[in-house]
């Protein structure tokens, strides 16, 4: 049985570290799939980042171009000369600039603003048209621009967000001096938007504040976590945001998404614009969310091992087999062979050493306690045998006395014990009570008889006996015991000792005869008859007085309750077996 | 008549005795080359590229500075005038501007925009509220100090009030020079102020005459070192 626990164990082993790693194998993955998200939310963040960059450097060279049209530089140059602008300057001027405007491929700029050399807004184009002569001088964007310089910045105007750039307009006549700047403006659109992250699988949104100003995706984006990120973001590298931050849990429409946020340069910054990258957070992979997203295809023996799992279960189940057959069905069915052996009286002892383990200590146990049995029976034996002396030729011959006490009753025997009455009853009173009143003694009246249990040693018939003799003969009980003495009555007279022995004296004079030692009697008679033994001297007193004092020693001795005679054979000669009866419970 | 007539001799007498007393100071700021221009404050998404065609003009300095006259020996000041500083769109009209100690500084809004406006040394300085297109707000400072006017919703609209102890404050054209009108007699000194601070060097000791017109000239160091 130890490899079979051994083994058990094993298997058990197995079974929990299997299923331990089918616990815990989503997890490992689950991280793997939001490692592999926020990468390519950062992968994302920085590719828009770089399209802005070169979108920005896009609207830079147009800015220069048109900033580079002839038909600009003249009124802006008359425009720095005037000390008041007009009407009718601004609608020239803004006319030019429309027609420049339209010249323009692809993506048009959403307005510009034409400013002469000393910063005033000489025209609108598209945005504010009618307004004119404020002074823009002193945004950044347009003092470097009036100073000679082409940049980009964002501006935030009305609520919304504009990729501004500008560019100074130069007067290329000599002598070549700066007569103004050009200022184009993008919107930031939904448009714009989805075109930067048209392939990139991942949505953006651009927003001032907690202010969504655009979007790839018309979406309500909880804007609290990403301004708490954009709040502690200072000074650095704006373009490095989006290495630098990591990404944040926030919801939309109570779907859960994932974001990085990076800060947007320029004017607009000062406004906390920025913009965020996000994605849509797929489902937690659990043990059993894995098991519902498995398909088909997966368990194909194309991409599942089943035989290895086959071969792996069938494994076990021989291995368990044959370990349970090896270490317990095989010895035990060898007990039990030789157990029925036993049984049969083909041996005498179980063999210990054939049955390994435990079944070994069955075997002993069992043969120490038939050791046990004989020695009792051996020991009864002599005490029967001193009690009732050799037995003589015409004698009672041997009178076996089984060692251990039978059970009152045996399946499917009539009980005994019930119908018995108790030895006190029996018990005979030789003292001062006895003498003064002894009571009319009854003959004891037997126990309700069970079927006689073999005895210990087999008895086999002598050899050339014709017939087989009769098996041990079982004595039924009286039909209706001999009433207690105390039934019968107190006119009953008192019994003498021999009286004790002999029974009690009848109405008629004549001796009480016992039925049950009658019936005894006349089976011994029988039996020794059958034996062709002879029964002269053999008479029913002896015989009674015999077996009443054997029955009060035995019942002593062993303190039985009862005492019950068999009538057998033993050796060609009858032979008398005394047989305690001891209380169940 | 007689009191009156008394009176109004009174009044040509000393109208001409000041005339008579009053000088004019003129001088020319001997500047150095101008910086360069600092880094981008907020740039874009890139640097700022200088254009092919013609050389990138300078900072222009002499916008920024203003030239005072103060009595050598702690004089008396003299009774506050009005300074009028225009808002004109994105920015002052002038972005550095000087007042006396006791002055009605007078911010017109010529812009279209509402502003804001606070003085980050003192935010009481100015009275709150906005100051819409076309109006005025005014204030006065009773002591010398260098304010920065701002408001927080244009970061780029900077402006700068520096409140002296003399009326005799004056502003510098492209070319370096300025002027004094009606400065009395007497011992001076003369101070440059440049962007947010007065130029590290020695004043410049100018002593007006009684009559006629005193030419002054004043050094700059190179680099536009400003004092602690």
């Amino acid at each position: 049985m130890f490899l079979s626990k051994i083994f058990f164990f094993l298997v058990a082993f197995a079974a929990a570290v299997a299923l331990t790693v089918a616990l815990v194998m989503p997890r490992p993955a689950q991280r793997a799939l939001v490692t592999e998200e926020h990468r390519r939310l950062k992968v994302a963040c920085g590719v828009i980042n770089i399209l802005l960059t070169d979108d920005a450097r896009n609207r830079v060279e147009l800015a220069g171009s048109f900033a580079r049209t002839s038909e600009i530089i003249g009124p802006l140059d008359a425009a720095s000369s005037a000390d008041k602008l007009d009407d009718t300057r601004m609608k020239q001027v803004r006319g030019i600039g429309e027609n420049v405007m339209k010249t323009i491929q692809g993506r048009k700029p959403d307005f510009a603003i034409l400013i002469d050399k000393r910063g005033r807004v000489v025209a609108r184009v598209r945005l504010d048209e009618n307004d004119y002569g404020d002074l823009l001088a002193g945004r950044p964007l347009v003092d470097d621009a009036l100073a000679g310089y082409l940049r980009d910045d964002l501006w935030v105007q009305n609520g919304t967000m504009y990729f501004v750039t500008a560019s100074p307009v130069i007067k290329r006549d000599p002598p070549v001096e700066y007569v103004g700047a050009v200022v184009l403006g993008h919107a930031v659109t939904n448009e714009l938007s989805q075109k930067l992250v048209g392939s990139l699988g991942v949505d953006v949104g651009f927003f001032l504040g907690n202010d969504t100003v655009a979007g790839s995706k018309t979406i309500a984006l909880d804007t609290k976590p990403m301004e708490g990120v954009i709040g502690k973001l200072t000074g650095g590298d704006l373009a490095r945001d989006c290495q630098a931050n990591e990404p944040i849990s926030l919801t939309a429409s109570k779907e859960p998404y994932t974001a990085l946020v990076a800060r947007l340069p320029g004017e607009a910054a000062q406004k906390k614009a920025y913009y965020s990258v996000f994605i849509k957070k797929p489902d937690e992979i659990g043990a059993g969310a894995t098991l519902k997203i498995v398909k088909q295809s997966d368990l194909a023996p194309g991409n599942f091992p089943w035989i290895f799992v086959g071969g792996t279960f069938l494994i076990a189940l021989a291995g368990g087999i044959g370990l349970m057959f090896w270490e317990a069905d095989r010895p035990l069915r060898r007990l039990a062979a030789d157990a029925v052996r036993l049984a049969k009286g083909d041996v005498e002892r179980l063999a210990e050493d054939q049955h390994p383990g435990k079944f070994g200590s069955i075997a002993r146990s069992v043969n120490i306690h038939i050791d046990k049995l004989g020695r009792d029976a051996k020991s009864a034996k002599k005490d029967l045998d001193q009690l009732l002396g050799p037995a003589p030729e015409g004698s009672l011959g041997t009178i076996d006395l089984l060692a251990t006490a039978l059970p009152p009753s045996r399946p499917g025997g009539a009980a005994t014990a019930a119908a018995a009455p108790p030895p006190s009853e029996f018990r005979f009173d030789s003292g001062p009570v006895a003498a003064k009143a002894p009571p009319p003694r009854a003959p004891t009246p037997p126990p309700m008889r069970v079927n006689t249990p073999p005895p210990f040693k087999s008895m086999t018939p002598p050899l050339g006996q014709a017939s087989t003799p009769p098996p041990p003969i079982t004595v039924p009980p009286p039909m209706a015991p001999t009433p207690a003495p105390a039934m019968l009555g107190a006119a009953s007279p008192p019994l003498t000792l021999d009286d004790d022995i002999l029974g009690a004296p009848t109405l008629d004079a004549e001796p009480e005869v016992d039925p049950y030692f009658k019936q005894v009697f006349d089976q011994f008679v029988g039996t020794k008859k059958s034996c062709g033994e002879s029964t002269a001297g053999l008479t029913y007193e002896k015989f009674a007085e015999k077996l009443v004092r054997n029955r009060d020693e035995l019942m002593a001795k062993t303190g039985c309750r009862e005492v019950r005679f068999t009538v057998y054979t033993k050796d060609g000669k009858a032979a008398l077996k005394a047989s305690p009866v001891k209380d169940e419970g | 008549m007689k009191p009156l007539r008394v009176s109004v001799l009174a009044f040509a007498v000393s109208v001409f005795a000041d005339v008579a007393m009053a000088n004019t100071v003129v001088g020319k700021l001997e500047l150095p080359p101008a910086p360069e221009r600092p880094p981008l404050a907020a740039k874009g998404f890139l640097d700022r590229v200088d254009n092919p065609l013609a050389p990138v003009k300078g900072v222009n300095v002499t916008s920024q500075m203003i030239v005072v006259l103060e009595m050598a020996e702690g004089g008396k000041v003299e009774s506050p005038a009005q300074v009028n500083w225009d808002l004109a769109g994105e920015s002052f009209s002038r972005p550095v501007i000087g007042a006396a100690i006791g002055a009605e500084v007078v911010i017109k809004n010529t812009s279209k925009t509402a502003r804001n406006l606070v003085a980050a040394e003192d935010p009481k300085l100015i009275p709150a509220g906005p100051i819409n297109p076309t109006g005025p707000k005014s204030f006065r400072s009773m002591e010398p100090k260098i304010y920065t006017i701002g408001d927080k919703d244009a970061p780029h609209l900077k402006g700068t009030l520096v409140v002296v102890g003399t009326k005799y404050i004056a502003t510098v054209d492209g070319a370096g020079r300025f002027d004094f009108g009606d400065v009395p007699e007497g011992a001076y000194k003369l101070r440059v102020f440049y962007k947010s601070g007065w130029i590290d060097k020695p004043d410049d000791a100018v002593n007006v005459g009684v009559k006629g017109k005193t030419e002054v000239s004043v050094k700059v160091p190179a680099g536009y070192p400003l004092k602690k």
